[in-house]
């Protein structure tokens, strides 16, 4: 494979960048592989990446329906954390923290990790009090927290309203200094770039119609280009999971709801972290183009639209405003949405199922992108050994049986109420 | 925004609702014994169709009924309404 | 300096009224009714800006909302406001605008180097390098870019503009006043429909404010003046200006932005500088017009490089020429119309034609006027660094792959012209599949999905009379839909010059040995090799092309760009353009002020506040509040100095001491009617309601179905059939949804009603071995003894005639009382209460001592309570009834909830008896264990023990139950905190709970 560096970018253009190679293939599919990973989002691309770096398994096809990167690793806010408090998914995601630090150089592809902190803000001294249980718990859990006053908030983010005119004065702030953003489309196709090199056959335009499963073990799959067989199957298609889950006669504990996401017009640097409204839900970066990214809560209904609302962003951007007032002089750009698996409990599944062969990965909610390293190098773990990884343990199906749940935010069932 | 026709006070926008979730949820009867798989069923499992969806709505800001709405998840259409106790 | 390019008789605007304004400093004139951009142009300015990458010099392209390049700093009113469209803002007295993304200034840009190393910066650069050494992305590379990037700076002020929100609803939405939006709005108007008819720009009209047609004997823009005139004096009519259609939602709701005072010097008192409108219609027509698409070109970035119809419209409608030797380059008969308003006025042009030999009355009639036409001609490049100075030109093969040798022709503009391009955004937005259009090459809507209808040329129709004959016919036939009138208008006659067939041509090859950049998407620098690229490297799907190149993603989302990009890709990937496809048209279809958005609901209004009756009274009296959620609650009582600790600790001590009174109005209030009402209410509360009798009240819990914590609170009987329910502050609306969700869908069968009451009543909580003593007082009429009003007993009286409700219930674990009066005389009883019981010591109490109270008494609360924990969790175990069922019992069979080493609440005081433990912290067996650390649970709430005289707090353990007399460590890394702990009972005042039934 070409390598990607200053000096190869320098050699290329003096010939008029005519000799780069293509990021990945664009083969037609093969009657048969070990493993069919269905979904060519962040997730597949990271698990087919690890199965083939981590586990040496190769003879690997990614069925996407679409393009790749198409779901919602292309439409996310781009945040990354491990800001939880619950030890399943404190230590979980800060296993993908310490993927993400390396991971440009890991890829040869610059996903423009950036760790420039992401701060909560509190309101009120309950608040500060629970985002402490947070904070210890991250801190005990080795991940970094620290609980900053409001002064201190001030000196950081003085952009942040702290005059008299608030509803919700800010009182401080849990912050994770190693939190930040990447650029979410690099991701997807750094990791295309590099499965394809070691062999994995990333298969667009190819959509699924049903399953070959024979006597309780997975056989393959169907799909609009053909049928495929495989030895193992798993599924990485957030979002969508529900309608494949139905192929199998499978009814999860999930929903599938919208959420939307905006950037304003690009102007120049005055936002330098990642910062989240505490009085409701609202969140908000800056580019490296300048625009300010800004999302908030779900539509609040099931949805597989992904185009939701206007009254769901004005309520979103108020509490935009209310944190940020420089936001109001600043024009909305661009709008989105992505469809999410809103689990039981707010928390994802990485499992086995009851059906040989077959391999879940789903209900993401809308914390996925941030996942997408872990998600993917758990999940290949999971798929190679027949077996869960201890990191991944937690995110069984069963716990909905048992009761082991992990619900960060204790709202229980009600999915939509975000 | 969604336009919902309550069954009982007629057109209105979708900020007058609360949304209720997945309206073929049927609770098992009290004092009933059930199976795990039952319960867990009707606590955690959820229908979530790419299509016609029948879900429920409080009509939180209006009559305070809660009622049932057939929509369609991707194009948000409305096919009908109804009262809790009617079909749909 | 004069005004070198502005024509004496033509246009619109008002010469009676001169404007002064300044751009970079310098002073200019202009006149009312300009936009920025017309008086610019009209002074000789036309270099504003740079590109985004390559800080290439930028002038004008457009002449409204299609505009790529003319972004500036505007200041107005001492506020100013990144990013505006200079081709959209019109002039006012006194504006001031700066060049965006140039330094030091917009003729001397630094960042122009990167236009001499544009090679090194091809499509995807960034992905390809920065890698090295690792931690420099973040701290080198990152900030560098950064900075560089961006156009406009934001204010850091507060806004001071005004801005409001408006619902609307009508039978017909109109998009547009074009000839085919007043065509449909006049016949819908004149056949009773209520017209909603919305333009964006300033003057009504569209196309035929600057083409050259006659309707029904009139000139084109006499006939717009008098349809909206007479439209203006209809009642069922509401026609705005500068009123941009943005937005296409679920279920035809259409947003609008009106821009109200943004041109003016500054807003009038009292009115909004934009209003946002919320417009649910009942159809709705789209006649958003067409957009001009460029031809591309070698520096077709070049300032001086206009799209032909900007041109016209400078000309038309601003009186400005955008040069005095224009080339006018086109591939479709519409340019002409400029060439010849340009011949009008004075200066001659020359038109190349891609096409060999088109035959049409406007080429003809542009001959005979003498204007000089190369047929199977093309501009190759465009010649000049800030402005351009010649143009280089050629014949091209019929086959359009070869060109012919080069030829130089000066120029001080050039005008081109690639045809239209139907304005399909609010179409697409609406859920319509828009379908390709071999004819005119774009893309036009398809099948309706809501109800609208597009027409005119954003239906990809560009002829006038069958615009207008459709437009008219769209207008009756939908509003007889609705009004089932039939009153029909007739179509007017129409002239106008019939055009020919345009030429599908769109790009100009390279000559040999050249490489000038072609740019696509001008905002953003996205060139034809970079396209080029990125589908060499593989990103070959549409979407993958744009997110690549970043082609259509500037703050023109690519409206003049996008087509020629689809166009590139198809031609190199050798399929049909429609089968590339196009991204997804999003709202909005213009960036939009999110101030507009946002509406009246900013600062201390940015959520609601609810204030209890007795509100004035605390704030009289010193009291610091706080936010339980949007309620707003005493949180203290300030005395002297006194600072939070203090203060809620001799408010705590007096209740232990004397007595205290607490408003618990905020707590929800839910009256539950009907024969069923006893049986209803033992379904929901985990513990037993049947026998609870008339007068006595009953603490309950109600949990979710999934066995967690709902909500607790307690429930009086008033009478046979009558409860009165209490809830959380947190949870009211939550726990009456829940109700009515039994009621109305699970157990119709029951005859209960329930309604909230929780503004109904006015509460206030005596508490404190003297409260029986105030409270006899307060009412002598009744018996308030033990036996009179036994513990969780109810009563009514009257307080000095007022009808008070009076339940013997406690949360602060002290002898107490909760009075109810209805809200209205909430502020009397408080008074009386605290003017009664003077002599007995009373101070008002806040949150934080009740928190202190309920906290060393060991009730659970909100802390603890947090959807998280079940009963047991709580020690609420020994209130779940073992004979009947109810909500969420089946679910505390779950193995975890009833594992052996179940979590559970305790006491936890530190060993020194004085160090206060944060709450938040985590308990821990060994405090320098390696992390992670094993937690053995989390202190949810500590005080400072008013009874004990030391801190105490709760926790929540695993195995709690088998914890007490443990020793553990309380661990709070956030403060640096390591504190030796000892566990101990949760209810560490009052254990058996005398106190409440003394």
């Amino acid at each position: 494979m070409q390598k990607y560096s200053v000096f190869n970018l320098i050699k290329n253009a003096f010939k008029g960048h005519k000799d780069w190679e293509v990021a990945w293939k664009d083969p037609t599919p093969k009657s048969e592989y070990d493993v069919v990973i269905i979904g060519g989002g962040g997730h597949g691309l990271a698990t087919a990446y690890y199965l083939a770096k981590e586990h040496k398994i190769t003879n690997v096809a990614i069925i996407e329906k679409g393009w790749i990167g198409g779901g919602n690793v292309g439409r996310n806010t781009t945040i990354l954390r491990s800001n939880y408090m619950h030890d399943e998914n404190g230590l979980f995601y800060e296993k993908g923290m310490n993927l993400w630090k390396s991971m440009s150089q890991e890829l040869n592809f610059n996903v423009m990790y950036s760790p420039r902190g992401i701060i909560n803000l509190a309101h009120s001294d309950a608040q500060m009090n629970a985002y402490a249980r947070r904070g210890n718990s991250m801190r005990l859990n080795g991940i970094d927290a620290v609980l900053l006053g409001r002064e201190e908030v001030k000196k950081i983010v003085p952009v942040l309203d702290f005059s008299e005119n608030v509803r919700f004065p800010i009182f401080g702030a849990l912050m994770q200094p190693s939190g930040g953003t990447a650029r979410h489309d690099a991701v997807a196709w750094g990791y295309a770039r590099q499965a394809d090199s070691m062999g994995v056959d990333i298969i667009q335009h190819c959509e699924v119609t049903g399953f070959d499963i024979v006597n309780g073990k997975a056989q393959g799959i169907q799909t609009s280009r053909g049928n495929i067989k495989a030895k193992k199957i798993g599924l990485c298609v957030a979002g969508n999971t529900s309608v494949l889950a139905d192929m199998l006669n499978i009814t999860l504990p999930i929903e599938t709801h919208l959420l939307q996401a905006c950037v304003s017009e690009p102007i120049k640097p005055i936002l330098d972290h990642v910062v989240t409204f505490g009085a409701g839900h609202f969140y908000c970066s800056q580019s490296d183009k300048g625009e300010m990214v800004m999302g908030g809560d779900l539509d609040g209904y099931n949805s597989y639209a992904q185009r939701g609302n206007l009254p769901t962003l004005q309520h979103v951007l108020t509490e935009g405003i209310a944190m940020l007032p420089f936001l109001s002089k600043l024009k909305m750009l661009r709008t989105w949405g992505g469809i999410m698996d809103m689990s039981m409990d707010g928390s994802p599944i990485i499992d086995k199922t009851h059906i040989d062969g077959l391999y879940l990965n789903c209900g993401w909610c809308y914390g996925g992108f941030k996942a997408t390293p872990v998600s993917g190098w758990t999940f290949a773990h999971t798929i190679a050994q027949d077996k869960v990884h201890e990191l991944n343990a937690g995110f069984s199906l069963k716990r909905f049986n048992t009761g082991h749940l992990i619900d960060e935010k204790g709202l229980g069932t009600k999915t939509w109420i975000s | 925004m969604l336009h919902i026709k309550c069954p009982h006070c007629g057109l209105r926008s979708q900020n007058e609702f609360a949304y209720g979730g997945d309206g073929t949820v049927k609770r098992p009867e009290l004092n009933k014994k059930v199976s795990d798989k039952e319960w867990d069923t009707f606590v955690y499992l959820r229908k979530s169709p790419r299509g016609k969806h029948t879900e429920l709505w409080h009509h939180v800001s209006g009559c305070r009924q809660w009622i049932k709405v057939e929509r369609d998840t991707v194009t948000h259409e409305i096919f009908k309404t109804a009262k809790v106790n009617e079909d749909i | 300096m004069s005004e070198n390019f502005r024509l004496d008789k033509i246009g619109l605007i008002n010469r009676n009224k001169k404007i002064s304004f300044k751009f970079n400093g310098k002073k200019y004139f202009g006149y009312e009714g300009d936009t920025l951009a017309s008086a610019l142009i009209a002074n000789g300015v036309h270099l504003i800006g740079r590109s985004f990458k390559y800080h290439r010099p930028r002038g004008f392209f457009g002449a409204g909302v299609d505009e790529p390049y003319a972004i500036v700093q505007l200041y107005r009113n001492n506020e100013t406001e990144p990013n505006v469209r200079a081709t959209e803002q019109e002039l006012f007295e006194g504006l001031e605008a700066k060049s965006v993304n140039c330094w030091p200034s917009v003729n001397f840009d630094i960042g122009a180097i990167n236009n001499f190393l544009n090679k090194f910066f091809p499509a995807g650069f960034y992905y390809k390098t920065f890698m090295w050494p690792k931690s420099f992305w973040y701290k080198v590379y990152e900030p560098f870019i950064r900075k560089a990037a961006g156009f406009g700076v934001a204010s850091t002020k507060h806004d001071n503009e005004r801005y409001e929100h408006k619902y609307e609803y009508c039978d017909l939405l109109i998009t547009g006043s074009g000839p085919s939006g007043l065509a449909s709005a006049y016949a819908a108007a004149k056949n009773g429909a209520r017209v909603i008819l919305a333009e964006d720009k300033p003057r009504f009209g569209g196309s035929l404010l600057t083409s050259e047609v006659n309707i029904g004997n009139q000139s084109g823009k006499d006939w717009a003046d008098n349809i909206i005139a007479e439209l203006k004096g209809m009642p069922n009519v509401i026609v705005k200006n500068r009123a941009q259609v943005f937005g296409y939602y679920d279920h035809n709701m259409l947003v609008m932005s009106e821009r109200i005072s943004d041109h003016l010097p500054k807003s009038k008192k009292y009115k909004p500088k934009q209003r946002l409108w919320y417009i649910r219609a009942k159809e709705v027509i789209i006649s958003s017009g067409s957009i001009e698409r460029p031809i591309v070109f070698g520096n077709n970035d070049t300032p001086g490089v206009v799209l032909a119809s900007a041109a016209k419209e400078y000309l038309k409608v601003y009186g400005v020429l955008v040069g005095k030797k224009p080339l006018i380059f086109t591939n479709n008969d519409s340019a002409y119309e400029t060439a010849i308003e340009f011949k009008k006025n004075g200066v001659g042009s020359i038109v190349l034609d891609t096409r060999s030999n088109p035959d049409s009355e406007i080429i003809n009639e542009a001959i005979n006027m003498g204007i000089k036409i190369k047929f199977s001609h093309v501009i190759v490049a465009a010649k000049g660094y800030k402005k351009v100075k010649s143009a280089e030109i050629a014949k091209i093969s019929e086959d359009k792959k070869d060109l012919d040798k080069l030829e130089t022709i000066d120029c001080d503009c050039i005008c081109v012209s690639g045809f239209w391009t139907p304005t399909i955004h609010l179409a697409s937005q609406s859920g319509n599949k828009t379908k390709f259009n071999e004819e005119i090459d774009a893309f036009i809507p398809g099948q309706s999905k809501q109800n609208e209808t597009t027409v005119g040329s954003a239906n990809g129709i560009f002829s006038l009379e069958q615009t207008l004959k459709t437009s008219f016919e769209a207008g009756h036939e939908i509003s007889k839909k609705i009004t089932n009138k039939n009153n029909k208008v007739l179509v007017p006659q129409v002239s106008e010059k019939k055009f020919t067939q345009h030429d599908k041509f769109w790009c100009v090859p390279l000559p040999k040995e050249k490489n000038y950049k072609r740019f696509l998407d001008f905002q953003n620098d996205v060139a034809v090799t970079d396209v080029e690229l990125a589908i060499r490297e593989g990103y070959r799907s549409i979407e993958h092309v744009k997110r690549y190149t970043t082609l259509g993603m500037a703050t023109d989302q690519g409206k003049t760009s996008n087509l020629n990009g689809l166009q590139l890709v198809s031609s190199i990937e050798n399929k049909i353009v429609p089968s590339v496809g196009h991204t997804t048209f999003r709202p909005p279809f213009t960036p939009v002020s999110i101030g507009a958005i946002v509406g009246r609901e900013i600062g201390k209004h940015s959520k609601p506040t609810r204030k209890s009756p007795m509100h004035s009274w605390h704030e009289k009296n010193n009291a610091v509040f706080v936010d339980a959620g949007i309620w707003l609650r005493p949180r203290y009582y300030k005395q002297d100095n006194e600072s939070l600790f203090e203060a809620s600790k001799r408010e705590a001590e007096n209740v232990r001491k004397n007595v205290g009174v607490c408003d618990v109005t905020t707590l929800g209030k839910i009256d539950i009617k009907g024969p069923d009402a006893a049986e209803f209410l033992n379904r929901v509360y985990t513990n037993a309601w049947l026998k609870l009798p008339v007068g006595k009240a009953r603490y309950g819990v109600m949990l979710r179905e999934d066995g967690m914590v709902m909500d607790d609170g307690t429930t009086t009987r008033i009478s046979e059939n009558h409860y009165h329910m209490t809830t959380t502050t947190a949870q009211a609306a939550n726990v009456l949804s829940h109700l009515e969700y039994y009621l109305q869908i699970v157990w119709p069968e029951l005859k209960v009603n329930v309604v909230s009451t929780t503004e109904q009543w006015a509460g206030a909580a005596i508490a404190g071995p003297k409260s029986r003593n105030l409270l006899q007082k307060l009412f002598p009429d009744i018996d308030v003894s033990n036996t009179g009003l036994p513990f969780m007993g109810y009563i009514e009286s009257s307080l000095s005639g007022v009808q008070a409700r009076i339940f013997r219930i406690s949360f602060s674990g002290e002898l107490a009382y909760e009075v109810n009066v209805e809200s209205d005389n909430g502020e009397f009883m408080w008074k009386k209460i605290i003017e009664v019981g003077k002599e007995f010591s009373i101070q008002p109490y806040g949150t934080e001592a009740l928190s202190t109270l309920r906290i060393e008494m060991g009730h659970v609360a909100g802390s603890e309570l947090d959807g998280r924990t079940i009963p047991y969790d709580n020690g609420l175990d020994g209130l779940i009834s073992k004979k009947k069922d109810f909500i969420g019992k089946r679910s505390l069979d779950r193995k975890a909830f009833t594992a052996k080493d179940r979590q559970r609440v305790v006491g936890v005081v530190p060993i020194d008896k004085k160090t206060s433990i944060p709450e938040g912290s985590h308990l821990v067996i060994d405090a320098n264990a390696k992390l992670p650390n094993p937690k053995l649970g989390h202190v949810s709430a500590s005080c400072w023990s008013v009874e004990n005289n030391n801190p105490f707090s709760l926790a929540i353990l695993k195995d709690g139950k088998n914890m007490i007399g443990k020793k553990l460590f309380a661990l709070s890394p956030l403060k640096n905190k390591s504190i030796p702990v000892e566990i101990v009972s949760s209810h560490y005042v009052d254990p058996k709970g005398e106190r409440v039934r003394s």
